[in-house]
């Protein structure tokens, strides 16, 4: 996997090799005034689990349904599995799980796992074969001969799952697959998901469940308004938010308000230090004034922003505004508003 | 060729899911029972052990055979009412969601990440749709050749060409219903909408139908007021000084009379023969559904088939108080003949060329749109 931290689009010198999704300038415009997508750049990595993020109608849907030919970009750039994007041949190996799916109620877990291997143009028997593995996987082997219309929707959720696997594909896209599934089904998914991961599959995850996406995803990207705000490893994106945390009891001491990377809070009868450094000699000193001057020190500890930080951060513009949900609306006058 | 096996599948289990097939199913096989329980023989027909003893139908010799009594009762009830009307009916109700379900979000998405193109997947499904009416009529007319052989003693291959026409029949009406079902995405839309064109292919051609037999009507009057014009001169010829209007003032008069009627019969007729060629020609871009369909009676049903006409037609004539009496005999054999000379490639080939106009844009808009 190679690391890319992009903002913006950092990412566009690379080669394609070793990526299985490499797109460049993706444009989409609804309606002539809807601008899903704005220039979009994305890369994934063979074998990674990458996540992206963004808040609602950032596009993120439309950058998947474009890489399954559901929707037909206006512009784009760059491969999908060494082929063009739009190509059909790839997608046989491709395992994709939309959000809002529906299966025909008629159907079996069974029988719409084994459809979905055989639009993908495996043998009967393969297909077969898989279909008890993957009912097994997603532990649904129980229900697999009822029909869907009996199924709840996270049992729905566990067989979506499985009919996006039964080809053993080389990328899997998913979008929102815990939705509606209980904790324990969710951390099943993250298990098979990791699991995946280790067999060499490459996942594409769509979630608004950051923390769900922070415990599996090597490297994610934030969308906002149809373009990547961000690209990279959780490590990298928030390398820059990594500092130290002194709590002290008392007053804060007054000499680390002049300290150039010290904050200070104070909470009830404690004061919080912040220094913004990855450098733990750096705090050495700190520590050892605030002992010589016999205050209690409470706690020291390592600290960075969380995903969810790190999404904030990205959807709030310099003038700290929060990005409206929804693309951008390019008004009949020529003026940009967004779409509700 | 797995991809198409399993969308076909898909489409058997659907239509297994809906009772509506089902019950369409068994009330196919209750008219071809009916038809099994009618009997025919020297005596006349009987229905179950009830002897009906109808002295209308001459059932001797030299009367109609049970074979065309059978054959008839196929066409007339079991294709012209049950599998054209009531079948397909249900046949429509059963298949207008085929493509509203198809392209709803969700749904689509899946079927469309697959490896086959959007051109072939939404021909196959549309094939599909047709499986509907394909067993039915398949079922219906492998037990109608039962019938027609167990009882009426002739095993007719010739009545499978039914299931080709009734096919081909529904896919004209299916073919509207699935492009409807694309773009308005909605089955009460695309259902109503299908209904409301077969309507009018209906209205098209019964008007047509009806041109044609007024003009054919009228046709016998001008030949009516052609004789009876020659007749009155060949009077006034054989008539001794036929210059003297005190004694023959009336034939001239009735002359005059007839030359006017005769003139405005003419117009009549090149009026109708107009709008008849205009609905004609409306006809040719259009499906002739009932044409199709009197294709199988025409393919099954031999004329010879039939008792004798009497033979004696007589010409239309115009009689001495100018009454006009059409040879009727003449005007449905001339019916007859006229739909029965009809071209199977017009009639089909005509219609096909709509049905795929229409898939084209169909397939078009499927394969523009996003989902």
């Amino acid at each position: 996997m190679q690391p890319c931290v992009a903002f913006g689009s950092l990412c566009n010198s690379m080669s394609s090799n070793g990526y299985v999704i490499d797109v460049h300038d993706v444009h989409k415009t609804y309606k002539k005034r809807i601008k899903a997508l704005q220039g979009v750049d994305l890369q994934v990595g063979s074998g990674e689990i990458f996540g992206l993020l963004g808040p609602n109608g950032a596009g993120k849907s439309t950058l998947v349904k474009i890489l399954m030919t559901v929707v037909r970009p206006d512009k784009i750039g760059g491969t999908f599995l060494g082929a063009s994007v739009g190509q059909k041949e790839p997608l046989s190996k491709v395992g994709y799980l939309p959000e809002h799916h529906h299966f025909p109620g008629y159907l079996t877990g069974l029988q719409v796992i084994e459809f979905s291997g055989a639009m993908c143009g495996m043998p009967k028997r393969e297909r077969r074969a898989n279909a008890g593995k993957l009912l097994d996987r997603v532990g649904m082997t129980r229900w697999g001969s009822s029909r869907l219309n009996s199924y709840s929707k996270g049992m729905l959720q566990r067989v979506g799952l499985a009919q996006a696997l039964v080809n053993d594909p080389k990328v899997v896209l998913l979008d929102e697959p815990t939705d509606g599934v209980d904790p324990v089904g969710r951390r099943e998914i993250r298990d098979l998901l990791l699991e995946l991961r280790d067999e060499g599959h490459s996942i594409f995850l769509n979630s608004h469940l950051l923390s769900e996406l922070e415990m599996v995803c090597d490297r994610v990207a934030i969308m906002v308004q149809g373009r990547v705000s961000m690209q990279g490893t959780i490590d990298e994106l928030t390398k820059d938010s990594k500092r130290y945390e002194i709590q002290v009891l008392g007053p804060c001491p007054a000499w680390i308000e002049s300290h150039p990377d010290a904050s200070v809070e104070t909470v009830e009868a404690e004061a919080r230090i912040s220094i913004a450094t990855d450098d733990p000699e750096a705090i050495q000193p700190i520590i050892d004034r605030l002992r010589n001057e016999g205050r209690s020190i409470t706690r020291v500890h390592a600290v960075r922003d969380s995903l969810e930080e790190l999404f904030m951060r990205a959807v709030v513009d310099e003038s700290g505004n929060v990005a409206a949900p929804g693309a951008q609306i390019e008004s009949r006058r020529g003026s940009g508003g967004d779409a509700p | 060729m797995t991809q198409t096996l399993a969308l076909f599948m898909d489409a058997y289990r659907l239509l297994n899911a809906r009772k509506i097939f089902w019950i369409t199913l068994v009330l196919s096989l209750l008219v071809v029972s009916s038809f099994a329980l009618v009997g025919i023989d020297d005596e006349g027909i009987s229905i179950a052990w009830w002897d009906l003893g109808i002295p209308e139908i001459n059932t001797g010799a030299g009367g109609y055979t049970k074979a065309w009594f059978y054959k008839t009762m196929f066409t007339s009830l079991g294709i012209n009412i049950w599998l054209t009307w009531v079948a397909t009916i249900l046949g429509l109700v059963t298949t207008a969601s085929i493509f509203p379900e198809f392209v709803t979000a969700g749904s689509i998405d899946i079927i469309l990440s697959k490896p086959i193109g959007r051109f072939r997947l939404f021909l196959t499904k549309y094939t599909t749709g047709l499986l509907f009416v394909i067993l039915q009529v398949s079922v219906f007319t492998g037990a109608s050749f039962l019938v027609i052989g167990l009882r009426g003693g002739v095993w007719e291959p010739g009545l499978f060409i039914a299931i080709p026409l009734v096919v081909l029949f529904f896919s004209y009406l299916f073919s509207v219903c699935a492009v409807l079902g694309i773009i308005t995405r909605s089955t009460i839309a695309s259902l109503l909408l299908t209904i409301l064109f077969w309507f009018m292919l209906f209205i098209v051609q019964s008007a047509e139908q009806s041109l044609m037999v007024f003009d054919m009507l009228v046709q016998q009057r001008v030949t009516a007021y052609e004789d009876a014009v020659e007749r009155t001169r060949q009077r006034l010829e054989t008539v001794e000084d036929p210059d003297d209007m005190e004694r023959w003032g009336f034939l001239h008069e009735t002359l005059e009379k007839r030359e006017v009627s005769l003139a405005a019969a003419q117009g009549s007729s090149d009026n109708l023969e107009t709008w008849h060629n205009g609905l004609l020609g409306v006809m040719t871009v259009l499906p002739k559904t009932g044409e199709t369909i009197q294709l199988i009676e025409r393919w099954t049903i031999d004329l010879a088939e039939l008792p004798e006409m009497s033979g004696e037609t007589s010409r239309p004539m115009i009689s001495e108080d100018d009454q006009f009496t059409p040879d009727e005999e003449k005007l449905g054999k001339d019916i007859q003949d006229a739909i029965r000379n009809r071209s199977p490639w017009w009639i089909l080939g005509t219609s096909l060329l709509f049905e795929i106009f229409i898939l084209c844009i169909g397939a078009w808009r499927f394969q523009r749109r996003d989902f």
